[in-house]
């Protein structure tokens, strides 16, 4: 493990800057976000969940497909250096190999390279995440239930602990390695320093509650589909949609066009299966025009079609839902109703 | 990497109203770039798209043997779908495809085939007829049930006429209410299923409105078709066409990529499927 002085931090940073694109978390008016930073002066490290996740670095509330003219169709052209994200937390950097088993293939099917998404191809494959560790969680955060926690290195390429004096790295992928290999950073860290991580990390996991077994979560959820149990859960829901446009891993979408004549350009847009029109058909015909339905999609989805499909439950246990529901509806409570049931 | 968001071009080749009130159109495309040509099997469909409008699946009409056109019929119902009724013989339109899966016409072979419609989404289902009756031979004994609200709303009407001569072809036409000069069935489509003694060793595909697919499997059941010998189409709002967008899921399956033909066997395994 090597280190840097957190007053070497705007250097290192500055440094990154050269080859990467860098996003990190800023705050956005009165929101938190992942930006792309101009200066190294902008990143707060001490934001924890921002408040919009930074699955819009990837996959950006909207997002131009193509522009089409009398001549044809065109990709917009995007910026050619690789993404590095700093301060990405374990909730989001796990988030992102659940998305790009969504955008990156398709479960089940023979022909592969059809149903990859370039878009987000693109920007992930070549993407640098610095994971950096929670010291102090949240009261929302519930990582722990899904086998993550604030210092675990899921999903990362390099894995930073920030100490009080210093950011300590270590190399997680081998894309991790090759960048520390190369970066120039030679202050090794102290076997003092590496068993400060060790408290740091004992300090952080008793900032959370206590674990949930969700083991039986997927099993459940299939058996009490007809149950009146939904109407319960789904009572509290205004289907204001907020959950998925802040989850880390919801990323269902609308495609719209906007144009006129023979100018225009095709375009894909954040949607939420919490809205009525989402399944509307033409017709008129809703499969999904009751809110129980739709709530019971949304924790169906997370809790057991993902599963599924994938082997993995769609939630990182992030809490940014229970944060910014209006309702107050509280996705731990609903998981655990639902167990328990 | 394959871009599968972008659609090529087709050229609007022939146009032909199917009912008249204009409801029902069917579009023949052809290809502008030969390159774009690809293989399908019945029952899958496309992402049919005007620039500026919008883009809507629907199912392919035509047959792989029926070459270098795609045919596609198209209820006026929506946005979409009312821009590409407003669309002339020469115009330029955009395809994804093909998307989905298929009949498992492969299972069909040496066997009877039993094909039962209703409405306008006897799309595929002509597909299949067609792609069949291409390849007669390796089907057996096929059996049509075909049911419309009223005599008009037929599609294919011309191809109808056709089928009707043929010996080795049994096609049941039925309509919802009696109407002065219609000599053939009267009935629902589940009833008339029932009263047309079919066979039960044969396979079956169902394509209809969602009402309709409900009612006429279980009366399958009943005559004593197993679940894994029937399959259906379904049709969810789409998007993406590719399992990604997450709107068209019954259950964990996705109609664009698992779907949209599923057997009953499948279908009752997931609780919203009908």
């Amino acid at each position: 493990m090597i280190k840097i002085k957190k007053s070497e931090f705007n250097k290192f940073i500055e440094n990154l800057q050269k080859n990467y694109s860098v996003f990190a978390p800023v705050k956005d008016g009165k929101a938190t976000a992942f930006k792309k930073i101009k200066s190294a002066k902008d990143i707060n490290n001490k934001i924890l969940n921002t408040k919009r996740s930074p699955k819009e670095i990837f996959f950006p509330q909207s997002e131009v497909l193509f522009q089409y003219t009398e001549k044809g169709m065109e990709v917009p052209k995007r910026e050619e250096k690789p993404f590095a994200i700093w301060g990405m937390r374990n909730c989001d950097t796990k988030s992102l190999l659940m998305l790009d088993k969504v955008f990156g293939e398709a479960h089940q099917m023979p022909k592969k390279d059809m149903y990859k998404d370039p878009y987000w191809k693109k920007k992930y494959d070549n993407c640098l995440v610095f994971n950096l560790a929670c010291n102090e969680p949240l009261s929302t955060c519930f990582c722990n239930w899904f086998d993550g926690g604030p210092f675990d290195k899921t999903g990362s390429d390099i894995f930073v602990v920030e100490t009080d004096e210093n950011y300590i790295f270590e190399a997680v992928s081998d894309k991790g390695k090759n960048f520390l290999n190369d970066c120039k950073i030679t202050e090794n860290a102290s076997d003092k320093e590496i068993k400060k991580i060790e408290k740091l990390k004992k300090t952080a996991e008793s900032y959370l509650s206590e674990k949930e077994d969700i083991s039986s979560l997927f099993s459940k959820t299939k058996e009490i589909w007809e149950e009146p149990i939904w109407d319960e859960i789904a009572a509290k829901c205004v289907n204001c949609g907020a959950c998925a446009f802040v989850c880390p891993t919801c990323h269902c979408f609308d495609v719209s066009d906007e144009g006129k004549g023979k100018k225009g350009k095709r375009i894909r847009l954040w949607d939420s299966c919490m809205f009525t029109i989402f399944t509307k058909e033409a017709s008129g015909h809703n499969p999904r025009s009751q809110s129980t339905q739709r709530v019971r999609q949304r924790v169906m989805h997370k809790y057991n079609y993902f599963m599924d499909n994938y082997g993995e439950h769609l939630c990182t246990g992030c809490g940014r839902c229970v944060i910014i529901c209006p309702a107050n509806l509280d996705i731990r409570e609903v998981i655990k109703k639902i167990i328990r049931y | 990497m394959k871009n599968t968001y972008i659609p090529f071009q087709m050229k609007v080749k022939k146009i032909y109203t199917e009912s008249p009130d204009r409801t029902l159109k069917t579009f023949d495309l052809s290809y502008v770039n030969k390159d774009d040509k690809f293989n399908f099997l019945p029952g899958q469909f496309c992402e049919f798209s005007i620039l500026g409008k919008g883009e809507s699946p629907f199912g392919i009409a035509s047959s792989p043997t029926e070459e270098d056109i795609l045919k596609f019929t198209v209820n006026r119902t929506g946005s979409v779908t009312n821009e590409i009724h407003y669309l002339q013989e020469g115009d330029i339109v955009g395809i994804r495809g093909p998307l989905g899966n298929w009949y498992p016409v492969e299972k069909f072979k040496g066997q009877d085939v039993v094909i039962i419609g209703g409405g306008f989404a006897f799309t595929t289902l002509r597909s299949l007829l067609v792609y069949m009756l291409g390849h007669r031979k390796d089907y057996g004994k096929i059996t049509v049930v075909y049911g419309a609200r009223n005599p008009d709303l037929f599609i294919y009407k011309d191809e109808i006429k056709e089928w009707e001569k043929r010996d080795d072809l049994t096609l049941h036409l039925t309509i919802d209410n009696p109407v002065k000069g219609w000599n053939k069935l009267t009935g629902f489509v589940p009833t008339v299923t029932k009263e047309v003694s079919l066979d039960p060793t044969s396979w079956c595909v169902v394509c209809g409105p969602p009402i309709m697919i409900k009612y006429t499997l279980p009366v399958l059941t009943e005559i004593g078709f197993p679940d894994e010998k029937i399959y259906t189409s379904l049709e969810r709002r789409m998007k993406c066409g590719i399992g990604k967008c997450g709107r068209c899921n019954i259950g964990s399956k996705y109609v664009c990529i698992d779907g949209p033909v599923f057997s009953y066997e499948e279908i009752k395994k997931i609780p919203e499927a009908l």
